[in-house]
């Protein structure tokens, strides 16, 4: 076998411009497909980040009924209780409570549905750093009563500038309609846009007082100490709290778990579109040095090569062609990949809009997937062995005989 | 004597379903042990063919071959690449050395594809060189040797495992003359010292003078077959 794999080795060494034109189309290949994965993950990765640290928290707690119909009477029961819990909770790093409305915001250029968001300025910023995504303005002063943070994109699309008075329509416990007049003082940018547009930040005690629920609070969103204790936090506060509907950011963004894993799935896919090209270059060179050496091959049936050891020689041969551009293109993928981990890559200010409707930033920065890399390596390998596959049938049809007359 | 090659009522028919073409016309072939025989006759006469019947290269339409009593035409192609591995070697016109390996791997890799071990392959394979000569030029690469050398690596290759008989298709046709004479010096001295038995088909005069037995073919039959004296030796 030693002689086998020695003399594939030395035949793909035979047309080096050949054989170095698909070494270095597989490291292209390889390069491009790796650096697929590590930007889908970095841009994952950033993804579920800002959703858990900005937008949902690891987990929620709500009253059963209140995500049925959003019913402002549906308020958190045993408040006092609840919060007890989590702050005992040796899972739970931080929480803010808040108090929700759907309501209608309305201006003199008009009118749209959004969700009103009572909450407690200190424990908000600590927990979805709300204080980091102001962009123009601040997060309450404190001073005056009734003031509201708007979203970037919300201000533009319905003029409102800081210092403009909007008023706020939603109905109390007893499904009496109220109104309130607040004042923008502040205009908040997160990385998701379509978000940013359906939510305003009042303080709890002024919404709470509207509603008509002194001390209430809808929602409370749950910081854990990591993402990996959250299968048994949660199972830890299900079983102390009966009375509250608890949700992880899964189960609240479902759209958000659905893109990571048809991600996950893209990015295998393009790898194997990547590979399918690839095999047709492969399938090429291999076939023409199948087709120069007829009469080598020939030979070696004659005197005795058989059948098994000719396959293994082309395999071989494919497997060495394949696998000397691989390591080439992995060192490349993750050099590029941490350089872009460290300093990031734009997109620039064009494409701005369209990331954050999806929710992403316009900075990618990316994570080299390296539980993928075994994967990868042994879809080159199947590669490198389908792409065997013909021209060794080619070479095995040969008749020694006719072979040799070439 | 002990036969090695029995081949009995043999033909090769082309082009069946037309117009049918003898390439081998009932022929009756005896070989044996220790022969240093020349198939000769004109381009077309079936010399080739008949040597890769023989050889096991191609099948015959008609009659049977037996090579040390075993009958080869009906056995299956993996068969007869196994059976021409342990019992048949190989001369070739054009040399035919594998061009990636040295001359050396060249005559070892028949014995690595019979499982041979590697002390045998060794000895062996410098027992060969100094057979045929070139115990300086084991290591070279083929493109490194003149066609004359080449050739007498293929003569070591066929030798390597120690076949029943070697099959020389025109081994000198490519050959200048102090090479072919060489080469024919080489074969010459295997046969009589370790009663090799060789074959060749040929249109040199200096392989036919050198032949123990001349079987002139012409049209695919055998239309003489003598013993000489070699001449020269």
């Amino acid at each position: 076998m030693l002689v086998i794999i020695s003399m594939a080795w030395r035949n793909i060494w035979r047309n080096k411009a050949r054989s170095f034109v698909i070494m270095f189309s597989v490291a292209l290949g390889i390069f491009a497909g790796l650096m697929v994965m590590a930007l889908y993950k970095g841009m994952m990765r950033d993804r579920i980040k800002a959703l858990i640290y900005q937008e949902t928290g690891h987990l929620q707690l709500h009253n059963p009924s209140f995500k049925n119909d959003y019913e402002v009477k549906f308020t958190i029961d045993n408040l006092a209780n609840v919060n007890n819990l989590l702050t005992q909770n040796r899972h739970v790093k931080k929480f803010t409570l808040r108090s929700i409305a759907q309501g209608m915001l309305a201006t003199t250029n008009g009118s749209a549905g959004l969700q009103i968001n009572g909450i407690d300025p200190a424990s908000e910023n600590n927990c979805s750093e709300l204080n980091k995504k102001i962009i123009i303005g601040q997060v309450f002063s404190n001073q005056k009563k009734y003031e509201i943070i708007i979203g970037q994109k919300l201000s533009k699309k319905m003029k409102i500038s800081l210092g403009d008075k909007v008023v706020l329509t939603f109905t109390d416990h007893t499904d009496e309609i109220v109104s309130g007049a607040f004042r923008v003082v502040g205009i908040m940018q997160t990385s998701n846009s379509a978000w940013e547009e359906r939510n305003v930040y009042v303080q709890r005690n002024e919404l709470n007082e509207l509603l008509g629920l002194p001390n209430g609070a809808h929602e409370i969103a749950v910081i854990l100490n990591s993402n990996e204790e959250l299968p048994v936090a949660m199972m830890d506060l299900k079983s102390k709290m009966k009375s509250v509907l608890l949700e992880d950011w899964k189960k609240l963004s479902p759209e958000t778990e659905l893109m990571v894993d048809t991600v996950d799935i893209t990015s295998y896919i393009i790898m194997v579109i990547i590979l399918i090209a690839l095999a047709f270059g492969i399938i090429n060179t291999m076939l023409m040095s199948i087709l120069e050496r007829t009469r080598e091959i020939g030979m070696m049936m004659a005197l005795g090569m058989n059948k098994l050891k000719l396959f293994v020689l082309v395999l071989m041969e494919t497997t060495f062609l394949t696998l000397s551009g691989l390591p080439l293109g992995i060192i490349a993928a993750i050099s590029l990949s941490n350089y872009i981990a460290e300093n990031g890559f734009s997109f620039g200010a064009n494409s701005e809009e369209m990331m954050r409707k999806y929710g992403f930033g316009t900075t990618i920065y990316t994570d080299f997937a390296y539980e993928k890399l075994a994967m990868t390596i042994l879809f080159v390998v199947t590669t490198a062995f389908i792409s065997c596959l013909y021209p060794a049938i080619r070479a095995l049809k040969l008749n020694p005989m006719e072979a040799l007359r070439k | 004597m002990e036969t090695i090659i029995d081949a009995h009522n043999i033909s090769k028919i082309y082009n069946k379903e037309s117009i049918p073409v003898y390439a081998i016309n009932q022929v009756h072939l005896h070989i044996e042990k220790g022969e240093f025989t020349a198939l000769v006759g004109p381009s077309g006469s079936g010399k080739t063919t008949l040597l890769n019947l023989i050889g096991g290269l191609d099948r015959a339409d008609e009659g049977s071959i037996s090579i040390n009593g075993e009958e080869i035409t009906q056995m299956s192609s993996g068969d007869l690449i196994d059976f021409r591995l342990k019992n048949i070697g190989f001369v070739f016109q054009s040399y035919n050395l594998i061009p990636v390996l040295t001359a050396k791997e060249n005559v070892e890799f028949i014995m690595q594809l019979q499982g041979i071990n590697e002390k045998d392959r060794i000895e062996r394979v410098k027992l060969l060189f100094k057979q045929i000569g070139l115990e300086d030029k084991m290591d070279y690469r083929p493109s490194q040797l003149s066609g004359g050398q080449q050739q007498r690596v293929a003569v070591a290759r066929a030798l390597a495992s120690r076949p029943q008989f070697v099959l020389a298709d025109e081994p000198t046709a490519n050959l200048d003359s102090a090479s072919a004479n060489n080469l024919l010096d080489i074969m010459w001295k295997l046969n009589q010292e370790e009663h090799i038995t060789f074959i060749f088909s040929t249109h040199d005069q200096r392989v036919i003078d050198r032949a123990k037995r001349v079987i002139t073919l012409v049209d695919g039959r055998i239309v003489s077959d003598t013993n000489q004296v070699p001449i020269n030796h």
